[in-house]
Order: C-alpha cells, then structure tokens, then sequence
C-alpha cells in the first residue's frame, strides 16, 4: 500500500504541477495560484511536518472568474452554437406515435408477439408472449426529407426538414427518476452536474443580468428526480438552473419592499457582500464565493427577469403562433419564453414538461387519449419556436434538443386478467426517438432505425453519453477534454464514454 | 507533561500508524467486493442482472453466477479463467459474441482481474452492507497515547476521534485547531435545537460555569430539541398537512408530528420509536399515543379525484409503505423490486410481494373519510367511553372489549361503499357513499354480520319514511331486519334490529320511500358496520350503557388516521404483481423479509409487529448504520456512507468504515437506542468540535470534508434560516403543538382547484411559530421553504438537495417575514445615541460574534447611506416600517442594516 501510495501521490503531483503550469481556467487552481502557487499545494501531497502545513488565512483569495463566474468564455474549439434549448418531456413520450413509424406493427395488433420477431431479443419486464399495439397515430413522410411525422403532430411537419432525428437512442434506466438522472446529468444516481451546468460552467453567460441557466417547467408537476437534474452537483452551486415561474411573478419576493429604493438595494448587496469576502478569506468555503455571485445576481435579476418574463408584450401574432395563454403555466408560455431568454443571451434554458407517462391506468396516462392531448399541446409552441429563432436569425446559434428520459414498447402494457379502458405502453429503453435542431444540424437528417416492431435499434443505435457529447461539441467542446477535478480526479459528463454523433451534424 | 498532539513531528506519526499501514499492504489475493462487483456493475448487470439474464446468465446472485445457463454450460469455471464463456468472451474478436455486447471492449486491466479472479477460485464476497461484525476495535494509540493531554485545545475527546484521526494520518493531515466558544455553542445550538443559544447559555459556557458537555445536555433537554429533530424525521415520514394528488385536500394528522416532538423529547428508545410507528396498534392493549404513531404510514397520499379507483390508490398506498420502510429503516430503494429482482442489490422480485404482505392488510382503503381514523376524545367523552368497556368487560369476554374498544376509537372494521356491488337504482357516489332512490338495492358480497342482533348505518337521509329491507343473499333471500330510516341532516350513526347469523353471506339492501318522486336521492348510505352483541342485555343498565355507546358513535372530535389490521374475515391474500401491474396478479405470498438480511425469528408474529422487531433486531445490518449514517449527515452535511439513501452494492463504500459500524453497535448496545446519546457522542468528540476555518488548498484535497480536518460548515435548512430570524429578533414564539399555522405569504400561491380552502393568515402569535409547525399544502407547499430546499413531501424525502441560488437572496432580502424579523432586531439594539454600538449589538445578537472592524465599517456605510436616503423622504420611512407610527429614519435605516446581517453567509450558515 505504501509504495503503492507513493506511486499515486507522485503522478498526482506531477499532474497538479502540470495543471498549475498550463493556464487553464477551468480549474479553481488558478485561484489557489494566486496566493499560494504550486509549492504549498505539492507540500500537502509529499507530506511535511504538519505545524508548518502552510495556512495563512489572508490568502484565500479569488481569481477574476470567482468574483464574476459567469463571465462569457471561449471553448475548446469554434462552437456552432451559443445557447441550447432543452425540451425534456417527463415521463417519457411514444415514440411509436410520434416519429418511429412501424407499419409492421399494424399487422400484429392485438396478436401474440410472434415468436420470429421475439427470437434474440432481450426483453426487460415481460414474461411469456406478450401482445402487440399497433401505432395508434398514423404517419405520413412529411417535407422534402420525407421523415415521417404522425397526424398527432399536424404543425410540427412543417419544420420536418429543419429537424435531425435520432431513431434509436437507448439508456440503460428504466425508472423515471434515475433515467432523468442519467438524461440530465449523465449519471443515474444523485450528485453529477446536470448539461446545462456544465455547459454554463464552460462558457458563462452572454447576459450578466440574468441566469446562464433558466429551468421552466409544465404540466403540473416537476421531474420525478427533482431539483437534482438541473443541479450542479460537484460544480460550484452558481452553475445551478434557476427556476423560475411561469405563472404570477417569474420569481417570488423580486420586488423591492415598499420604500426601498434600488439605490439602497444597491448598497445593502454591497455591505453583504463587502463582509463575505471576509469571510470567505477566514474559511475558504467555495460556497461563499457563490452566495456573493447569487446576491450580485438577484440584484440584477430584480429589473431582468420581470422584463423577460413577460410576454404581454410580444405581439399577438407571435402570441397566436405559439398559443400562449398568458397568466398560465403552459409548455406554450415556457417556448416563447425559452426564445426570450436565449435571446437575451442565456446560455441554456431547460423546459420540462410533465404528464408523459402512458402505461394506459387512466385517461390521461394513455396512449390514445392521453398522449394525443399531450402532443396537442406541444406541437404548436414547438413548431413556432424553431420557426420563431429562424425569422430572427437565431436557429443557426441556438440547439434545440427533444426528448424523454427513455422510450414505449411496442407491446401493449400487459392487461391480464381485466380489461382496461385505455390503452397503453410501458416503460422501454432500448429504443427511442430524439431530436434535434438549430446549428450545426443537418437538416432533414434521420439516423439510426429500430427493428419491424420498434423493439431494438438495429442501426445507428446511440447512447445517452453520445447525445451528451454531440451537445458538447456543438457549443464548443471536446466532451473528452471538459472535465472537473473534483476529489483527486478528473470527472466529465460522458464518464468514460460517449461518441459524436457525426451523422446528424452539418 | 502536557503535549499538544499537533506538536508531534510528522515522524511520529508514521511509527504510530506503521501497523495501519502494514495492513493494507496489497496481497496478489483478487478481492471480489472491491474488485470485481464494481466491474459487474458497471459492465455486465444491466444485461445479466436482475432486470435482465440475457443467456440464461446473471451476475447478481452467486448461486446464478455459477449455474448453467442457456447453452448448459455455466459460464464461469472456477479456478479456470480460460474455460470460462465469460472471459473468452470478453477477448472474442467476433461482435456478435463478444461482450458486452455492443459495447467497448472492456479495458485489459478489467479482463485481467477477472482472469485472475476466476483463476482464484471466483471466491463469491458478500457485500459489507449486509452484514455487521460483532466488535469493531477502536484505533488505539498504544503506550504512546499518553502523550494525548486533557488539554483544552487536545483533538481526542472520545472514540470518534480515534478513527478520525487514523485517517487523517494515513493522509498525512493534521486536524484543525478547536473551534472558539462563542462559535462552538452557536453551532452545537443550531444543531441540537435547531436555534442559536440563549444569552444565559452562552454566558455560562463562555464564563466557565459550565462545561462543554453540560452545555450539550442542557440543549438536550430543552423542548426545542424535539422541534428541530422532528422537523428532519418528517422530511422521511412524508408529513403533510393535505392528501396530496389533484384534489389535495386537507388532512388533520398533526397529532402525529406532535408525537413525533413528545417522542424525540422524550429520548424514546429508537427501537421503540421504530415499533409504535409501524406497529403500535399490534402492541398488546396499545396506548392513545401508540395508535397515533402509527399515522407514520396514514402519511401517504389518499386520492380524493373523481372517478379513481379506491383500490389502485390502496395498492399505491400500500407500496409506498414498503419502499418508505425500507428507505428510512435500511437504505435501501424497493422501488425497482416491485417489478423485477433488484438490478444490483441482493433483493428478489417474490421478495417485494413477501414484504408487501406485512402492509397488505391495514384497514384504510383510500377513502375520503381516511377511516381509519382515531377520535380524540374530551375528558367527558373518554369517561363514558371507559364505563361502556367496564361494562363490556364486566359481562363479556375480553375479546368483544377489543372489539367495543377499537369501534369506539377508530369505528372498524365496517364495509365502506366501494364494497357494494349490483346497484339498482343506487350509485356509487364517489368514493365516500352509495346513493338510493326509491326501490333501490345494492349487495355487500360474502359479508360476515359477527352474530349480530343489530345492523350499523352511517347514512344521512333527505326524506322521511324510508323503510330499508336487509335480506341474506339476494332480492329473494329471507329477510334479516326491516326498519324505517327518517330525515337526518347530518351523518348518523344508528342501530337497527336483525337476525342474527353466524355465517358468511351476501348480503342484500333495499329501499323503499314511496312519497318521493323516482331517481331522487333519498339516502347517501356511508357505510355497514356489526359488532358483537353488546353483553349483559339481561341486566338493569344495558339500555343506559347502550345509549352511551350510540351516543359516542355519533361523536365528532378531533381525528388522527392510524393504522388498524383487518380482522380475519377481511383479510385480504397478497399476490405477486406480474411485471409491477396491481392489476396482473399471480402466485399468492406470505409475509416474509428479503433472505440475504437478517433471519427471522419464528417468535416473532407474521405481521407489522413482527416485521418491526426484525428490523431492531440487533442482528439486522442496515437499521442502527442507517440510523447514525443519517443523524452524522444531518450534523456533518455528509453521510458516512456519503449517498445517505442508499447502502448497499450501488452505494459509495463509507469514508470511515469502522466507525459505521462501531457507531451502528455503540448505538444499540450501550447507548441502547438512544438518540440523544448518539447525537451528544458526535456532538462532544474533537472531530466536531474543530474550528470550521480553512484554505483553499484543504477544499481542494477534501471539497466535501469527508477526512474531517475541519469542522462542519453547511447552510442551515429551511426553517432553521426562518426559526433562527425571529429568534434572534426576539419574535420567535414558544407555543408547541396544534393544528398547522399560516404565517403570511405571498397572495396566489394556493391555487386550490376543488374545496376553496383558503391560507388565512395566522393571527398573533402563530404567525411566528417555529417552521415545523407551518400548514404544509402538498400541492404548494410554503414558498420560503421550497426555495430554501425543504420539499413538497408527497413522499419520503431521504436528503434535500442543498442549493445556492439568486432566488434565496430575494426571500432573505424582500419577504416581509425577514423586514420584519429586521425590524424587530433593529429595534432591540438600538442604542439611542451611538451607532456604532447598535450596529455592534445587531451583529452581535445575530452572529454570536462581535463584529471585527472592517464589517463594522461596511455595516456603518450601509447605515449611514440609509439614513440619508431616509431623511430626504421621510415618506419612504414610513412606508417601508409600516409595523408601528411613525418610526424614526435612524430606527429605519438600522433595519436595513439588521437585514444586511441576516443576509450575511456567516448567519445563513453553520460555521
């Protein structure tokens, strides 16, 4: 063990040594650096008399990208894209009704699977032969690619073409939560950073006024993984999505008290954080450093976001686009506001949207009423939002991603004993559909297809570290080369994973 | 000779912990837990595992590992790697065969361990999460150890520290100097009673008239003790103040937190804490708090929507009771047992239904009554209820006074409206009642009358005259009880007269009303119940006794839901749930718990009560580490095993794993179950006691603190920032207990769709109770707290995601509850002619700390930009402090800086 230690400590401090040297800003060693530079770091790992451990306190001190952690930065190479819109519908959507068309399917509804289509195929829950649901939407190639688009999406057609579709995505998680996770933050348990940290982190925001990183959410209710998918996780807890509301104010409490004037708003954030900074030199906690970004930027907030947030005024042609109902917390609402924000330079605005999940128990969690309602209520906002940043000019610097946090499988949820009265789909992650749009896609472009009943992916199957590293590419970053030291070792979004997606790219 | 123990060359060190260093020499011994399980893990379980046995194979289980699979052959040889499928496998050139399958070939060094692994044997390890040793040695420092001096700036307190500090040496760090007394009080307060100390506590300790640890056993003993760790128990008991789902209507459950408060005060034993709240009403003659503890598992979410079905949501109700048992007593997530084998832990699917029929036969069927539910008697009514049961016991059995008692305290069992079946105008009217008209009927299948001379209907009824028929079987079935039901507004509970019979029967109900038009609604029948013949009809008193009893059966006081078991004609068989669909059911199980945790002890009954005692049963692996893992998390910010909900093969391995275990034994066998001696040992060890400063560097080896050098530093919760303003405001009120209070909040956050409840502002001073006392909606919970972290509860939250966001600035710096705590602190250190001291004292009463100058600079800046402004426009003043007449710009522009303070890092946090 010993000698063995000696060997790690010594690569460990060759390799902080390295990183002192090279000048990169992505790691906090620049702020050590400052005060303490690479001889009291490497003392800690060689070892010495512990009286004379070196702890000074004045010397906590920040670098520039401390004090202002938001601050734009350039990638690793030219990025395509400056924002990313992240639709995630929660609860994971069919993708047999919706992009994967599979006539086969049709043939085998209500039948006993065949056992010529069941032969090789893992099956994650059922048991014996299962019965087949044909696709309950109907489908037809739409725009010059000739994807295929169902008639549950009537609007969303129109910009087919502008769309990349990723027909055989799959994640190995099959509960909500944990396949949120991995979705979000490319690991299925608690504690990694989530995309739009990351992305936040690597680049900062174009808009000092504002969150780099906007969470809206619809449907009634939030994720089922909870505040953790838009978390930071070991990141500094500035890169965390902020929440806001789409309905009543943006953000509770984002007036002033009666009789408080900015000016003196001005000079309390000051005083706070005047003390702070001592504080911070006392203790050296990364989350002081934080809290003083957060009160810079609640000040800030208080004048931005009311104006950003409200979209009373915007046109009524625009409102009628997107169908917004103003005063509601609608998915409709969320889109225009997604293109209000990445307008005013946030770098990534995450919409979640709940009420996917049709197992076909109730009505509403069904695949023919249910889910019908469900795309009902996406396909306008969502077409007007790609329609929207392309008369502004915006698609080309803006990535849209849409998805669930997995797919639906071709069987009708087993219903046994009793009849049911709607019908449904269970979870199923070994194929689904994603897609993409904006810059750097290839227009029009489908990659990956999935068996005649949509089971597996036969071709071009992509995982979820690879949609992860595609996005990272996109804004400008080698996904193998982003990484975090965090307790002694690098850690990046894809693990040690993850494959651009070159056949969607332009 | 005293010795500072930080004054021992680093040499010495290395002597003392050459023998901890020997051990963990690397042998050439593959070892399987720490080797080999991560690899399958990652690498393999998902297609060979519990969700998934692709080939027949499955790495979850040793006995499978080894077994054949699909082609006969098992795929590992022991002892030889290069026979084994699995390894020629991972070095197959052919995709088609090489695993993992449409993967990267695994790394060589991976391929290499398990080579060497199968060649060793393949020696199957069990993994340490389920299994606790009996003793764990405390590092001890040898005859060196008298070096460690009782000084007051020594670091070994106690047992803690031992471990502590043999991995701080491993890693060649020393510990931090001991925290000073101002901010060791303030931080053990905020932790033991979730508030700062009291002046005359702080004066004490700071003067030396009291030690450190009477300083804790003080804090200990306070009332607010309970308050502060009840408010973390309710985060797993899912606690709330409304049903939860769409309707989200109220629930009067506050009984339950307060026995939670009466439960941690009191110090009981964890192992009885454990048994009332999922057992109590099996205890033999269960007390009115032990019924009320059981409102543990009343905490799930009761669907009142329309058109749901009641036993979907009973079923959903009952599966959250399995997996909340098993996060909060044995971190462990059951979740994904309901459909298949755990994909990593050592759980079977068949074991989730042997577990689900421990819970499977509780009375409560989601309805909206919430029945059972336990009537809180007056005094008065109490008297009564005890003469009814003397009587009983005077002239019957003891079991018909079970039976009187439980019917009088929660009135089960009865038949509820969803048990009726073939209406005739009749309808089953959501959920609560059947509905008549005239000539209606209905049929209560295989109902069991108890022998009974009397039917119970709970009805209300719009019409006079109604003459009801109760008949055995059918329409045409002998008539049991004919009676006439008149006009009652209210819901009554009344007798009529049958005949008895003994055995099981459907039985048949029908109404008559002949002076009301057809399809009018002339009865809403709420449910059927039959007790046993009240004994001793012969005697003088029967009638009295009998009216009494009537009498309480139409009582209505305050209620708590409570667990009750079904009796043995109501029972109901549990099957396992093909693929997790309620609805699909197959083979039928008996309560059982998960094989590869402790065994079971046939004393012990086959229900709650039984599954109870197992899990504080000292041989269980999970209880007692879960229990001190969570309580070090709730002081330290971080668990001992770091993913504090689960612990197990998917968990991270503990950074101290001896002192799990000897903190898990430590706990049952010498503390025997104490919480506050758990909490005083953690609280009094060095370890804790360290000051909180440090550098950059030591955040950079240990970002979270999981070596220990330095002491805790993490936000307060919720309503901890909340309870801590208006305390050191002097606002805070004392008051316990009671229903849940409604401090302002902002207008339109309720947004109630169904029953118009309303937020009414508290009055007095419950709008300046303690947090764990605020009215939770579950739909909107109160909006401070969500953005402070604290969550919606509509299910067991294990941990809260700690945040730091722009949004909680604006709460501390714009919510009126935080102007107005300002106020009040501004208020109370106001020294009328010096602004110095009274900026001084604010900070004082807020930060335990006297304020260094440069703060007080800053501090002074604020006031004297404030005051400026204030004097200019006076208006302003006045507008802004609207709390009393006219207040003074300087008493105005010294809230705004008692706000400053109660902003600052060093108030919102544990330092």
């Amino acid at each position: 063990m010993k000698h063995h230690s000696d060997i790690v400590n010594r690569l460990l401090r060759e390799k902080l040594e390295r990183e002192t040297q090279a000048t990169t800003r992505r790691h906090f060693i620049k702020s050590c650096a400052q005060g303490m530079g690479g001889l009291a770091l490497s003392s800690i790992f060689m070892g010495c008399d512990p009286l004379s451990k070196p702890k000074p306190l004045a010397q906590n001190s920040f670098s520039e990208r401390d004090l202002n952690p938001l601050s734009t930065l350039a990638p690793h190479y030219g990025p395509k894209v400056k924002s990313v819109i992240y639709l995630h519908m929660a609860g994971a959507p069919s993708q047999l009704e919706m992009f994967d068309y599979k006539p086969e399917l049709h043939k085998y509804d209500g039948q006993d699977c065949p056992q010529s289509l069941l032969e090789g195929k893992k099956f994650a829950f059922i048991k014996g032969t299962p019965k087949l649901m044909g696709p309950q939407a109907e489908f037809k190639q739409e725009g010059e690619s000739g994807n295929w688009v169902s008639n549950f999406l009537p609007h969303f057609k129109n910009v087919v073409d502008e769309v990349a579709f990723l027909k055989a995505v799959h994640t190995d998680q099959f509960n909500h939560g944990p396949a949120q996770l991995f979705m979000h933050t490319g690991s299925p348990r608690l504690g990694r950073p989530s995309i739009g940290a990351w992305a936040t982190y690597g680049l900062g925001s174009e808009n000092q006024n504002l969150p780099g990183f906007v969470v809206l959410t619809s449907g009634g209710n939030t994720p089922d993984a909870g505040k953790s998918v838009w978390g930071s996780g070991f990141l500094p807890s500035v890169y965390q999505g902020v929440q806001c509301r789409s309905k009543g104010d943006p953000v509770l409490y984002i007036d002033d008290p009666d009789g408080i004037s900015r000016n003196l708003k001005k000079n309390t954030i000051d005083a706070i954080n005047k003390i702070n900074k001592e504080e911070y030199a006392k203790y050296a906690d990364p989350e002081i450093l934080a809290r003083i970004n957060q009160y810079e930027m609640a000040y800030r907030m208080q004048i931005a976001v009311p104006e950003v947030m409200n979209i009373n005024n915007e046109p009524e042609h625009i409102k009628q686009m997107y169908g917004v109902e103003p005063g509601k917390e609608s998915f409709a609402n969320n889109c225009l506001l997604a293109r209000k924000l990445v307008e005013d330079g946030v770098r990534f605005v995450q919409l979640f949207d709940w009420g996917w999940d049709t197992h076909g128990n109730v009505r509403e969690g069904s695949i023919d009423m249910g889910l019908r309602n469900k795309c009902r209520e996406i396909d306008r906002p969502m077409t007007a939002l790609i329609m929207d940043l392309k008369q502004r000019g915006l698609l080309d610097d803006t990535l849209i991603v849409w998805g669930g946090e997995f797919g639906r499988t071709p069987m009708q949820e087993n219903r046994g004993n009793k009849e049911m009265a709607y019908k449904g789909r269970d979870h199923h992650g070994d194929a689904f559909t994603m897609w993409m749009a904006g810059g750097g896609i290839k227009k029009g472009a489908s990659h990956g297809a999935t068996d005649d009943i949509g089971f597996s992916g036969i071709d071009g199957r992509v995982s979820v570290h690879d949609v992860h590293a595609t996005i990272l590419h996109l804004l400008g970053f080698n996904h193998e080369e982003f990484t975090y030291e965090f307790q002694g070792r690098p850690f990046r979004l894809t693990d040690v994973e993850g494959e651009i997606i070159k056949e969607i790219l332009a | 000779m005293k010795i500072d123990i930080r004054k021992i060359p680093f040499y010495c060190w290395l002597l003392l912990f050459s023998i901890v260093i020997q051990s963990c020499q690397t042998k050439e011994i593959v070892d399987f837990n720490a080797q080999i399980k991560p690899i399958l893990n990652k690498r393999c379980i998902s297609c060979h595992g519990g969700v998934k046995k692709s080939g027949g194979f499955s790495l979850l289980f040793e006995e499978e590992a080894f077994a054949a699979t699909e082609s006969g052959e098992p795929a590992i040889i022991k002892g030889n790697a290069s026979a084994s499928e699995m390894i020629k496998r991972l070095h197959s050139d052919d995709p088609e065969l090489r695993m993992p399958y449409e993967a990267k070939k695994l790394p060589a060094e991976e391929i290499e361990l398990l080579t060497k692994w199968i060649d060793q044997g393949a020696k199957w390890g069990e993994h340490w999460a389920y299994s606790l040793p009996e003793k764990v040695e405390v590092p001890s420092f040898n005859s060196e150890a008298s070096f460690i001096s009782e000084d007051e700036t020594s670091f070994l307190k106690n047992s803690i520290d031992h471990f502590i500090l043999a991995k701080l040496s491993d890693k060649e760090i020393s510990p931090n100097m001991p925290a000073a007394k101002n901010i060791i009080a303030r931080r053990a307060a905020l932790d033991i009673v979730g508030l700062p100390p009291s002046q005359s506590l702080l004066q004490q300790f700071e003067s030396g008239s009291i030690t450190y640890e009477a300083m804790v056993d003080t804090l200990l003993n306070d009332k607010e003790y309970g308050e502060k760790w009840a408010t973390w128990w309710l985060d797993l008991a899912r606690y709330a103040d409304s049903k939860g789902y769409e309707k989200d209507m109220g629930r009067e459950i506050w009984k339950y937190r307060d026995w939670v408060i009466d439960a941690f005060n009191s110090d009981m034993p964890y192992d009885q804490f454990t048994i009332e709240q999922l057992a109590g009403d099996l205890l033999p003659e269960p007390s009115v708090d032990q019924l009320i503890a059981t409102a543990f598992h009343r905490n799930t979410m009761n669907n009142d929507e329309g058109g749901t079905d009641d036993e979907e949501f009973r079923v959903a109700a009952v599966i959250d009771r399995i997996n909340t048992t098993f996060s909060v007593w044995q971190s462990t997530t059951m979740e994904c047992v309901q459909c298949h084998s755990h994909p990593y832990d050592p759980f079977k699917h068949k074991e989730y239904f042997n577990l689900m029929a421990f819970f499977n036969n509780s009375r409560d069927e989601d309805v909206p009554s919430e029945s059972p539910i336990l009537k809180m008697y007056t005094p008065e009514q109490q008297m009564k209820v005890n003469e009814v049961l003397e009587w009983v016991s005077k002239y019957g059995s003891e079991s018909i006074r079970k039976k009187y008692k439980d019917f009088l305290q929660f009135t089960e069992p009865v038949y509820k409206s969803h048990f009726f079946k073939d209406f005739k105008n009749s309808v089953y009217d959501d959920h609560a009642s059947v509905v008549y008209w005239d000539d209606g009927s209905t049929i209560i299948e295989n109902g069991y009358t108890e022998e009974s001379s009397y039917v119970y209907l709970n009805y209300r009824s719009h019409y006079d005259g109604t003459q009801m028929t109760i008949r055995k079987g059918d329409a045409n079935g002998p008539i049991l009880g004919q009676f006439i039901i008149n006009k009652s507004k209210n819901n009554t509970t009344s007798q009529f007269p049958i005949k008895p019979i003994s055995e099981k029967t459907d039985i048949y109900i029908e109404t008559q009303n002949n002076s009301v038009a057809k399809e009018v609604n002339i009865l809403n029948l709420y449910w059927v119940g039959f007790i046993t013949d009240l004994p001793g009809k012969e005697q003088a008193g029967w009638k009295k006794v009998n009216s009494d009893f009537m009498e309480l059966l139409n009582t209505n006081p305050p209620t708590v839901p409570i667990m009750a078991e079904n009796p043995e004609y109501m029972k109901r068989t549990t099957q396992l749930f093909d693929r997790g669909s309620w609805l699909t059911k197959t083979d039928t199980v008996e309560p059982g718990v998960p094989e590869s945790l402790n065994d079971w002890n046939s004393d012990w009954p086959d229900n709650r009560l039984g599954l109870s005692k197992w899990m504080v049963d000292k041989k269980n692996p999970l209880t007692a580490r879960t229990l001190v893992n969570r309580v070090w998390h709730q002081i330290y910010g971080r668990g001992i095993v770091s993913t504090v909900e689960d612990i197990g093969s998917q968990s991270e391995p503990p950074s101290h794993p001896a002192l799990l275990d000897w903190l898990a034994l430590r706990f049952m066998n010498e503390m025997n179950w104490s919480l506050k001696a758990l909490i005083k040992e953690i609280v009094v060890s060095g370890t804790y006691r360290q000051s909180s400063e440090s550098n950059q560097e030591m955040y950079r080896i240990d970002p979270e603190n999981e070596l220990y050098a330095r002491g805790p530093r993490i936000r307060l919760g919720a309503e901890q920032i909340r309870d801590q303003a208006l305390a050191v405001s002097g606002i805070l009120s004392d008051k316990m207990y009671g229903p849940g209070v409604m401090p302002p909040q902002p207008d339109g956050v309720w947004q109630t769709v169904y029953n118009g409840a309303k937020w009414v502002e508290s009055k007095g001073e419950d709008r300046y109770r303690r947090g764990v006392y605020t009215y939770l909606k579950r739909t909107s919970p109160y909006p401070s707290f969500l953005t402070f972290d604290a969550g919606s509860r509509e299910v067991c939250t294990i941990r809260r995601t700690v945040t730091n966001t722009p949004l909680q600035a604006l709460v501390t710096l714009n919510d009126p509850v935080y102007l107005e705590a300002s106020y009040y602190l501004a208020k109370n250190s106001m020294d009328s002619n010096d602004v110095e001291k009274s900026i001084a004292k604010a900070y004082e009463k807020a930060t335990f700390t006297k304020i260094e100058p440069q703060k007080l600079d800053a501090l002074q800046e604020l006031y004297e930009s404030s005051l400026l402004e204030f004097k200019t426009d006076d208006t302003a003043s006045e507008i802004f402090l609207h709390f009393e007449e006219r207040p003074t710009p300087e008493l105005s522009a010294l809230t705004v800086v008692a706000n400053a303070i109660m902003n600052l890092d060093e108030f919102l946090t544990k330092a």
